[in-house]
């Protein structure tokens, strides 16, 4: 048997105890969090890991989840981009 | 507000369909075959309204339960082929020896005329056998007629045909 | 329900030859031929198979004629394709090698950005009002969820009501096909807004630069993943992921299943597990009442199916994939009662435990948001006629918060009419308002009017504001992107 983890973010493989460990470790900002642990940064663009993270973060901290997204940043690209069209350079 | 009973269950009592207005009255029961719309909530849906041929069920909104005219209904199952939710059953309780019920079927088979089926009550218990007397599709919703023992009219809500 | 399966074709698996149909995706065709294992993660090396099958998480990636991260559950499976198992995240090989993508540079008047019921109502509604319509969509085919939803849709016969979901999107294809107006990109996906007013939109062979007037953004929702030990094995799948298995593709997706959630979701996918076959053991509900409405909560019961009120999943098992589930009931606080544990033998564990809107187009463009538990999470701040903080982007569907199919259809027509009113001039502008005027009466004061969705009706009705203080809004926050 293999062992037991609760994963948060299926792309970089971030656990809740990663998520618990950051926190101990000092952590109280969610951006901060996301940056440390790069969840968000796979090529999901954070679509089913952000706001998991962001309720055990919340809870954790004892603070509303709309407080902790409150600095949480969306920027392009939203989908994953393969690398061919970055071979000349996105133009927009 | 109080949670209505059928939330925690799945199920509705004969006694809330009466509260709600939407169980026939026993002598219209004894007539012959009836509508018997299970349709607690105000769900935005009138598609019974328009497809019924004998215009015996009226909804002053899109919201509202239905309202059956017992007199003018004739129990002939539109209703249960259109309803969307499946909520819709017609119930026969004429009859000396048997009860008859419709009830819709979106399963593989689909019942033929003469099998024997397993007769299922709202709570998904097997209650006995029954025999299918009648079968007919509309959009993929068969409506099946099944002959099922007297007393269990108001029991029966699906059938299954076993493989 | 039937099928009509495509030609039989042939690939190859790590070598092996696999038999297919023209159509499939290529994870669905692995999982039809018995691989649960799509890929291994890249941390901790977990096995990982299908979980979203809508393109929006990252387990189905795999190497496909030598290109890796190919996501497999958007790549139709071809004659002689060799698929490989992905160890980790690999790094693409060098760019230059994999050749150069095209620019192509797009104008329109209105940019649809999803081709769900929103998306195909907005571009319906625009179309028959004279605009010029692309829509992107990510799938293969347009319709969105629609595609895979086989029960019949609530409502009136001018809404569609009485009709099953594939069968709604099949009319609106019909309309939009024999409508000259319209263009289509299915397999692209907008990757961002720009100064300018430009949107990027990664295609299937080509990026693309658009220049819209107007953008209607209806991108949906996603589903809610849940923490429970092992909550990565394959074998746990999101519900709206098992529906494409099963209903799209017509794949049976396992033998015996736990859903967990019994919200309409929920409630609605046991009973189509049923119909394919597959034995549900539990509906599992972590709250004291049903979350869905009673008819589809019947449905389910007198087949059989418990739903088990007060409990959670705490844990699956398995060496490769599902092989059983852990349930445990919870108290008033929703903490585990120590000892109420059950065990289920399952291959399959359907998660449905609410979607979240998939906002951040809107976020990226630097629209308001708001926060709404009511809608699933942050949305959009939009004035009745659905137009964000950024001038001429509108928000419909589950974008705009959580609700269902038949008032996405409606939030798109509103959304639409909106923009028509804005780029037309004269009495087709006036009708255009008139119109959008009409439907959202109709959907607060009729539609939304039911108990069973009083949720999103508070939750919406909080995050709208009147185009006065919508100027108020855009003058504090100044958005750095617009359109027209």
């Amino acid at each position: 048997m293999r062992r037991e983890v609760t994963v948060v973010c299926r792309c970089n493989d971030v656990t809740r105890e990663d998520i618990l460990k950051a926190i101990e470790m000092g952590i109280d900002d969610f951006e901060l969090l996301r940056k440390y642990l790069r969840l968000g940064f796979g090529p999901c663009q954070g679509r089913s890991c952000v706001m998991i993270a962001a309720r055990i973060f919340a809870r954790a901290k004892g603070k509303s989840v709309e407080e902790v997204l409150s600095n949480y940043r969306v920027r392009p690209p939203i989908v994953p981009v393969p690398a061919k069209y970055f071979a000349r350079g996105l133009k927009p | 507000m109080e949670v209505p009973p059928y939330r925690r269950t799945g199920i509705v009592e004969l006694g809330e369909l009466a509260r709600l207005g939407l169980l026939p009255p026993e002598r219209r029961l004894r007539r012959g075959p009836v509508a018997v719309l299970e349709c607690p909530e105000m769900i935005p849906c009138n598609i019974c309204v328009p497809y019924c041929p004998t215009k015996s069920i009226r909804m002053e909104r899109l919201i509202d339960l239905p309202a059956v005219d017992w007199e003018t209904c004739t129990g002939c199952g539109m209703c249960v082929a259109v309803c969307p939710g499946l909520a819709a059953f017609v119930v026969d309780l004429s009859k000396e020896d048997y009860d008859y019920v419709t009830v819709p079927h979106e399963f593989l088979p689909v019942p033929r005329v003469g099998d024997e089926v397993v007769l299922l009550s709202r709570r998904g218990e097997r209650v006995g056998r029954g025999t299918v007397i009648r079968v007919w599709e509309r959009n993929r919703t068969h409506v099946v007629t099944v002959r099922v023992p007297k007393g269990l009219g108001m029991e029966v809500r699906a059938v299954w045909v076993e493989r | 329900m039937t099928f009509r399966r495509g030609r039989r074709l042939t690939f190859t698996f790590e070598g092996s030859p696999l038999e297919a149909y023209e159509g499939e995706t290529v994870a669905v065709a692995l999982y039809a031929a018995g691989v649960s294992v799509l890929s291994w993660s890249s941390g901790l090396g977990r096995p990982r198979g299908l979980f979203c099958m809508i393109g929006k998480c990252s387990s189905c990636f795999m190497v496909v004629n030598g290109v890796p991260n190919v996501k497999t559950c958007r790549e139709p499976v071809r004659e002689g394709l060799a698929v490989e198992r992905q160890r980790g995240w690999v790094p693409p090989a060098d760019a230059a090698e994999l050749g150069e993508v095209e620019t192509r540079e797009l104008e329109t008047d209105l940019l649809v950005v999803g081709g769900g019921p929103a998306g195909l109502s907005a571009a319906l509604e625009a179309a028959q009002q004279g605009l010029d319509v692309l829509v992107v969509d990510e799938h293969l085919r347009l319709g969105g969820q629609l595609l895979k939803q086989t029960h019949k849709f609530f409502g009136s016969v001018e809404l569609f009501g009485g009709l099953r979901g594939f069968q709604i999107a099949g009319e609106y294809l019909k309309k939009l096909e024999s409508n000259g107006r319209v263009r289509v990109l299915t397999q692209s996906a907008v990757y961002g807004a720009f100064r300018g007013g430009l949107v990027g939109v990664v295609g299937r062979d080509a990026h693309y630069v658009v220049k819209p007037r107007a953008v209607v953004g209806t991108p949906g929702a996603s589903e809610r993943y849940l923490d429970f030990a092992n909550n990565d094995l394959p074998g746990v799948v999101g519900a709206g992921g098992v529906q494409t298995v099963m209903n799209e593709l017509g794949v049976k997706p396992g033998e015996r299943a736990l859903v967990v959630g019994s919200g309409n979701v929920g409630l609605i996918i046991s009973y189509q597990l049923l119909q394919a076959g597959v034995a549900v053991e539990a509906v599992v509900e972590i709250l004291p009442e049903v979350g869905g409405w009673f008819v589809h909560a019947a449905k389910v019961r007198r087949y059989g199916i418990p739903i088990l009120l007060r409990h959670t999943l705490k844990a699956v098992y398995g060496t490769e994939k599902v092989e059983e589930a852990e349930v445990v009931e919870v108290d008033e606080g929703f903490n585990p009662v120590p000892g109420s544990e059950k065990r289920f033998k399952v291959d399959l564990v359907l998660l449905a435990v609410g979607l979240e809107p998939d906002a951040r187009l809107f976020a990226q463009c630097g629209a308001v948001m708001r926060w709404s538990p009511d809608l699933g999470g942050l949305v959009p701040l939009r004035t009745p006629g659905l137009e964000t903080s950024v001038r001429n982007l509108y928000v419909a569907g589950d974008a705009s918060g959580i609700e269902e199919a038949t008032t996405a259809i409606i939030e798109g027509r509103v959304a639409a009419l909106s923009a028509v009113s804005k780029l037309t001039e004269g009495s087709r502008a006036g009708r255009a308002a008139e119109e959008a005027e009409r439907l959202n009466r109709f959907l607060w004061e009729e539609y939304r009017a039911s108990p069973l969705l009083a949720r999103a009706r508070r939750g919406k009705q909080s995050v709208t504001v009147s185009e006065e203080e919508m100027e108020k809004v855009r003058a504090l926050s100044p958005p750095p992107v617009s359109f027209g």
